[in-house]
């Protein structure tokens, strides 16, 4: 299961995910609560951090990273689970 | 900062079709969760 997150608006990310043809759900976090959770809320002045977050079946933090490559690292990490 | 073994903070949001997602409903999937800084930048 991929989920994206950012904090655009629903309209914004639907048109996102519509051009890229996006099969997942990309979260419309405008008030920031996940970003700021998870560590993705560097920069309030900016968007959302590249941060990418593995958890497992059990709800545990596999990895967490501070930044990934937007195009490589989903499809990249979901062929290990 | 998260660190792995750290119980993953669930979370509710709703997605770009308005459909509310938890983290909570995923459980026994590995899940990825993936921020993005804007819709439609590629930097």
């Amino acid at each position: 299961m991929i989920i994206g997150v950012s904090f655009d608006t629903p309209a914004d990310n639907k048109k996102f995910a519509e051009k890229n043809s996006f099969n997942f759900p990309l979260i419309c976090d405008t008030d920031r609560t996940i970003g700021t959770v998870y560590g993705a809320n560097v920069d309030p002045q900016k968007g959302a951090q590249r941060v990418g977050v593995v958890i497992d079946r059990d709800g545990k933090i596999k990895e967490w990273h501070e930044r990934v490559d937007p195009r490589a690292w989903p499809a990249a990490v979901v062929g290990t689970l | 900062m998260l660190n792995p073994g750290d119980k993953a903070p669930d979370f509710v949001g709703r997605d770009h079709t308005g459909k509310t997602v938890k983290l909570s409903d995923f459980k026994g999937k590995p899940v990825v969760l993936w921020f993005f800084p804007k819709a439609d930048t590629a930097g």
